[in-house]
This record gives structure tokens, sequence and C-alpha cells, in this order.
């Protein structure tokens, strides 16, 4: 724009202050910038690995939300959930803190943790306000993964130190994963879980012990289940076992190192036992040798179970290892066959000290010797079996060996496996026979004859009878009349006395019988005399000289 | 249209009393309120840049970082101002959702643009629309302020939320890039001078 200036002269430029090229006000956003990309640096680097878990269900899984917790610390956070595997799983992606990269091995586990209550516990009661988690445990791999399969259960004992074993059962029975296990009824450990063996035969649990107290699984450690109220009816009564409530509601499990076992050194991890059903079959010696014989009986084998004990004079000294039936091949007969397992050991512990020397040479002796002492007991002493009933109650039965002297002589064969020895029918079976006996010998006593033999003597009774009511006739007629002429004459003599005693009345005792009267008066006469000597002794007392001088004429009498 | 500076005139930023300049090179101290005089900011575009870019710069983390970060018993959640904005308007508050928009995202970025525009037309002697950009200017002058709210609302949470094991709150690293955005562009306008627009339009520029 030209102006009206009126020179055109050249005009001066303003240029700006030197030295100042630059403002200071730069320093500013180059801050900024360093403070932004340094922010930025970090972020990435601290940055750690993301990783996949695969579930078959993401029960409260939330991207954004969800933790991955070990040991109760966030080392992850899930970014992203979704569905994989042609919609069959649940794949979570998750981004893991770098300082807990080196976790992510090829064995570590994830789990979903979520509220729990079960019999034997409540677990997992924090997810109820801050939500599900992802449980982690850590693996021993030194290999790292970002894949993984995720569990659907929490493994027992996580993150908790012990050690594993494996039990042998022949059923599961009442167990679960997380049944307890108890040792001397402390809680130590629990099922950690459990599997058919691929034949299904049998089943494998397993336990995990925990730390402190794994060291008291010794090789020899039995395992028997503790499940609900051992109750056995025995001959010794009733006895009652229980670990603990829980075991009682949920089962469980208990060891103990038996009695007789050493206590070696603690088991290794992962050591295989097997689970007895209960205590007692658990805590029972070993029995190392073990000879079988072969009983036939001729009565029922009802109440006699594989098991039961054989007793020798009523000491235990084997067990029933088999009942059944056997064919003989000749006479298509069938008998109940038991076998029966004796264990020597047994025996030798009732045997005292001194006769213990004699039954060790004859077990170390040749089975030609034994054979002839258990030939000698059977055929001289008849040492035969018998079925006895061991409780009234539950009727049980066990196998008896006694001395029975009156049994009939049996020879015995005792080569081969499993010799046969003898036997003699049950008391039981016995007394059924007695009384079959009774009854049928009354069965056959000639009631019809006695009964007309005990007519013909009623009969003869009643003769007898009537013959005494004639004699009593006769004498009544005979005896009675003469009788009763004495009985006359006595009468008559009677009277007569009674008239002599009314006689002897009248003269002696009457007012005028002649004997009263003589007695009056003499009486009188008594008294007359009586009277002249009271006048004469009133004489004598007012004039005793007339004794002497005789009588004065009364002057007295004149005064 | 004749410009003051160009009849040697100068008006005191201070009090606003045009005087003649004391000498056409400094314009001196104003006689009425004693305020050192200039014709132009100097380096007004210079500065203006930088506290631009710096304000930039600080955008990206202001919106990457969370601004707030809340524990409760449940869980540990943070929170950058998109996804409070997303959150209200998922919650069904839209109208609050469109105050943190607009307070928290749309001005500061709105600024940014603005500024960026005017400070390249200005340095390409652009002659357009100078009333607009004036306008414009002014916008940007007056609502800088106004996008503090969001930092407003974060320290009133932090200082508010504190139930301590239930539920607390904790600024995010985010509040502090979007207070250096806020408080940077603010200066940014206040350093650029509204002036420069108009010496293109004389035909000369009398740039820097």
């Amino acid at each position: 724009m030209e102006t009206d200036t009126p020179d055109h002269l050249p005009q001066a430029k303003l240029v700006p202050p030197k030295g100042a090229r630059f403002s200071a006000i730069w320093i500013i956003p180059i801050l900024a910038a360093v403070v932004a990309i340094g922010i930025a640096v970090q972020r990435i680097l601290g940055e750690g690995p993301t990783i996949t878990i695969v579930f078959n269900a993401a029960e409260g899984i939330e991207a954004n939300k969800t933790f991955i917790k070990y040991k109760d610390v966030n080392i992850g956070q899930v970014t992203a959930v979704r569905l994989t595997n042609k919609f069959s799983k649940v794949a979570v992606t998750a981004e893991i803190q770098k300082d807990a990269a080196e976790l992510m091995v090829e064995d570590a586990k994830f789990w979903v943790v979520r509220p729990e209550i079960t019999l034997s516990g409540i677990s997992g009661l924090g997810t109820l306000l801050a939500g599900n988690y992802i449980g982690f445990e850590a693996g021993n791999s030194e290999r790292r993964q970002t894949t993984f399969a995720g569990l659907d259960q929490a493994p027992v004992a996580a993150g908790e130190s012990g050690r594993q074993y494996t039990l042998i059962a022949r059923d599961l029975g009442s167990l679960s994963v997380g049944s307890p296990i108890y040792y001397r009824r402390l809680r130590v450990g629990q099922v950690a879980g459990y599997s058919l063996v691929p034949d299904g035969s049998e089943v494998r649990i397993k336990i995990f012990i925990n730390a402190p107290y794994d060291r008291y699984v010794y090789p020899s450690t039995r395992f028997w289940n503790a499940s609900g109220i051992d109750a056995s009816l025995t001959a010794e009564g009733v006895s009652v076992r229980t670990e603990s409530l829980v075991a009682l509601l949920v089962g469980g499990l208990a060891f103990d190192l038996p009695p007789f076992a050493a206590r070696e050194p603690a088991a290794a991890t992962e050591a295989t036992f097997t689970l007895y059903a209960d205590r007692l079959a658990a805590m029972k010696a070993p029995d190392p040798v073990a000879r079988h014989f072969v009983l036939y009986f001729k009565e029922s084998l009802h109440n006699l179970s594989v098991g039961a004990p054989v007793t020798l004079f009523g000491l235990n000294i084997g067990e029933v290892t088999s009942v059944g039936l056997q064919v003989d091949p000749d006479s298509a007969d069938v008998k109940p066959r038991v076998t029966i397992t004796f264990y020597p050991e047994r025996a030798m512990a009732y045997i005292d000290e001194k006769s213990k020397g004699i039954v060790e040479s004859l077990s170390s002796a040749d089975a030609q010797r034994r054979a002839a002492f258990v030939r000698r007991l059977v055929e001289e002493r008849g040492l035969r079996g018998q079925l006895k009933s061991a409780s009234l109650i539950t009727g049980q039965l066990y196998v008896a060996f006694d001395y029975h002297p009156g049994a009939p002589k049996q020879k015995v064969d005792l080569d081969g496996p499993t010799p046969i020895l003898p036997t003699v029918p049950s008391a039981l079976a016995n007394l059924e026979e007695k009384l079959g006996s009774v009854v049928d010998k009354i069965d056959r006593m000639p009631l019809e004859a006695i009964g007309s033999d005990i007519k013909k003597d009623l009969e003869s009774l009643d003769q007898t009878l009537t013959s005494v009511r004639k004699l009593v006739t006769n004498a009544d007629n005979e005896l009675v009349p003469g009788l009763k002429r004495d009985i006359d004459a006595l009468h008559r003599t009677l009277e007569t006395a009674e008239r002599a005693m009314a006689n002897a009345n009248t003269s002696l005792l009457e007012s005028n019988a002649p004997v009263q009267q003589d007695l009056r008066d003499a009486l009188s006469e008594f008294t007359r005399a009586a009277r002249s000597l009271r006048v004469l002794l009133n004489e004598l007392e007012r004039q005793p000289s007339s004794v002497i001088r005789g009588k004065v004429e009364s002057r007295s009498g004149a005064k | 249209m004749t410009s003051a500076a160009r009849q040697g005139l100068v008006s005191c930023l201070t009090c606003r009393l045009l005087t003649r300049t004391a000498s056409p090179t400094a314009p001196g101290h104003c006689p009425r309120c004693g305020a050192r005089m200039v014709v132009r900011r100097h380096h007004s575009l210079q500065r203006t840049w930088a506290l631009v870019i710096a304000a930039a710069i600080c955008y990206v983390p202001a919106n990457v970082l969370p601004v707030l970060t809340t524990t409760t018993v449940a869980s540990t959640g943070s929170d950058t101002i998109m996804g409070g904005v997303v959150y209200l308007y998922q919650s069904g508050s839209w109208p609050l959702a469109l105050i943190v928009l607009i307070a928290s995202v749309m001005i500061p970025l709105g600024k940014l643009i603005a500024l960026g525009h005017l400070l390249i037309s200005v340095q390409r002697g652009s002659v357009a629309n100078p009333r607009d950009r004036s306008r414009l200017y002014r916008v940007v002058d007056v609502i800088g302020r106004w996008s503090m709210l969001d930092v407003f609302v974060d320290s009133f949470t932090v200082a508010l939320v504190q139930l301590s094991p239930l539920m607390s709150v904790q600024p995010g690293p985010g509040v502090v890039f979007f207070m250096a955005v806020v408080v940077l562009t603010m200066l940014a306008a206040q350093s650029f001078d509204p002036r420069l627009i108009w010496d293109p339009a004389e035909g000369q520029g009398e740039a820097r």
C-alpha cells in the first residue's frame, strides 16, 4: 500500500534483537517430549508377556477386571475373553507383569478361583466381594510357554509344601477330592485326586500330606479308610471308632505305623501304598508263613465268611480263606468245602518258652516229621475241625479245632499242597440231630397199646374199689348191731352210776340228811360248851380267888 | 487501514494508553503506568509454537494414561478420560458424558488446532478472514480456563473418596499431563499476539 508519504527515502527495517534466535521457551516442549517418551519407553519395557489360557468355562472372568494371582499377589490381568476351538472352550488372554514373566513355564497351573462351600470347608470367600480371579501355581520347568490349559478345579494344596503319595484301593468309598487325612487324629493332608486304573480293577487315590507331617509316612506305614463310623460287633463286644465329625460326614483317611513295623526313613514322594478298609485290617501283622488245609463239612456254611477266624483250643491261629463246594467226581456228591489258612507264627506266639524249642525243631524239621506230628494229633488224639458259632446274636461261624476223643477214627492224608483235615459236626448240628432222634423215638412209641393197657388197669381198679365197698357194707351189717348192744349196756351202767351218785348226794349233802343233822347237833353242843367256858373265864377274871376260896355271893351285884 | 505501529504509535498493554514510540526501534516505557511497552510481543510466534508443541506432546499421555485409580476391596481400576466418558455414556448419563467430552477432550484439542491454525496463517502472512481469526483467538483465550473442570473434579474426588479399607481413589499420572495441556495452551494463547493477524493485512509484513 503506497501512502502519501512525501519523501521516497528508504525505510529502515525493524530487526529483532540479536542473541535471541532461539527462545528458552523451547525447553518446555523438549521437556514435555522427554517426559512423554520416557513414560512410553518405561511402559513398553515394563510390559510382560501376553499369555493365553484355555478353560472349559470362564465363570466370572471379565476382560480388564479379572486378575491372575499367585500367592494372593497380582501377577497379571485378563485383557480378553473369547470363545475358541469351535466355541467349545474359552480362551482367556492375559498380560503378565514383567517381573512374573519367568513364572510362565510349561508346567505352571491356572485355574478359576471361585467361592466354594463343601462339607470340609469354605474356600475362596474373598472372591464373593472381589469377584473370581485366576489362581496360579508355579511349575518347576525351565521352558517358557505362552499358551496354557486351565484346570477345572484348583489343585489341592496349591503352594503348600509336602509330599504326594498314591494309594491303591478296591473302591473309592466315600472319599472325594479334599477329603481329610488324619494322623493320630490330626488333620495332616487331603485327598488330591483319584482315578480308575485303565482296566478298572482298582482305584488310585492321590493324596497330599502337608510338610511337617510327611516325615511320618514310612514305607511300611498303613493307610486305612476312616470314613464314617467303624462299628464292629465282635465276640469282645461292640466297638465304635471314628476319626472326627468331619470324617464322619465327608469321609477321610488315616494312617499310622503298625506296631510291628520299624521306623525307617520317610517314604519317597509318589510312593504307593495299599488302602485298607479299616484300622483293624491295616494294623494286622503280616503272616509270612501260611499253610493251607481243606475241610469238608456236612452241614450248612451259612454265616461262615471268608476271613472268619480259625482257632486251636480257642486261640486264633488262622483264618478261613475260601468257602465253596466240592464235587466228588466218582460219586457226583456235592459237599461244602472250606479252605483255611494256618499261620504257624501265630501259634508260636502262644507256646511257652520251654516247649518252644520242641516246636521250633519241628518246624525246621523235614515235612515227613511234621506230617507225622499232625497225624498223631489227628489220628490218636482226635483233633477235629468243627464249626462253632462265635456269637449268638450275629450267628457268625468260625472254625474251631479241638480234641474229640469220641470221634470216629480217621486216617489223614497230609501229602499234597492242601491236605484235608477231618471234621466233626458242630454242636449245634449235633443238638439238632439228637432232638431229631428224640422226636423219632416219641414217634415210634406204641401209644395206642399203652392207652389200652391203661384202660385195662383202670377197669381192674374199678373192680377193686367195688369189692372194697362190699367189704365196708359187710362190716356195717355185722359189726354195728353188736356194738349197739354194748353201747346199751354201757348206757345202763352209767345210769346206775348216776343213781348211786344221787343217793350219795341225798345222804350226805341235803339239809335234812342225817349226817348233816348230826353235824349240826354236834356243833350246837360245841357252841354251848364254849359259852360255859366264857362264863367261867369271866368269873375267874373278876374273882381270881374263887379258884381257891370258892364262889362268893354276888356283892358286887348288890352295889 | 493504517496500523498504529506504522504511524509510530504504540498502545500500553497494561493500561492501554496510546503513546508515541520513544524511538523507532525501542518503544520505551509507558508514561502513565510505567510498564514496558512493545510494538509487537517479542518472539510471539516462536513462544506460542513452543508452548503449543509442548501441549500437543502432553495431550497424548493425558489421554492414554489413567487420570484416576480406584481401589476397592474387590479390585483396582484405572480410568482414563475417554474411559470415563464411555462409562458415563454407557451408564446412561449422556449429558454428563457430553460435558466431560467437550470440556476435557474437545476443548483442549480444539485449542491446539486453533492455535496451530493461527500460527500457521500468521507465519504464511495470510490475509484471509483476519476478523474471523481474531474472533477465534478471543474464543481460545476465554475458553481456556474451563478446561480445568476435569482436573477440578479429579482433585475433588481424590480428596473426598478416602474410605480407606473399603475404597480409595488416587490421582493417575494422566491428570498431570492433562493439567499441563491446559496450562500450556493457556500460556500459548497468552503469548500469541493477536495484532500479528492484522499485520499482513497492511500488505507489508512486520513479522516477528
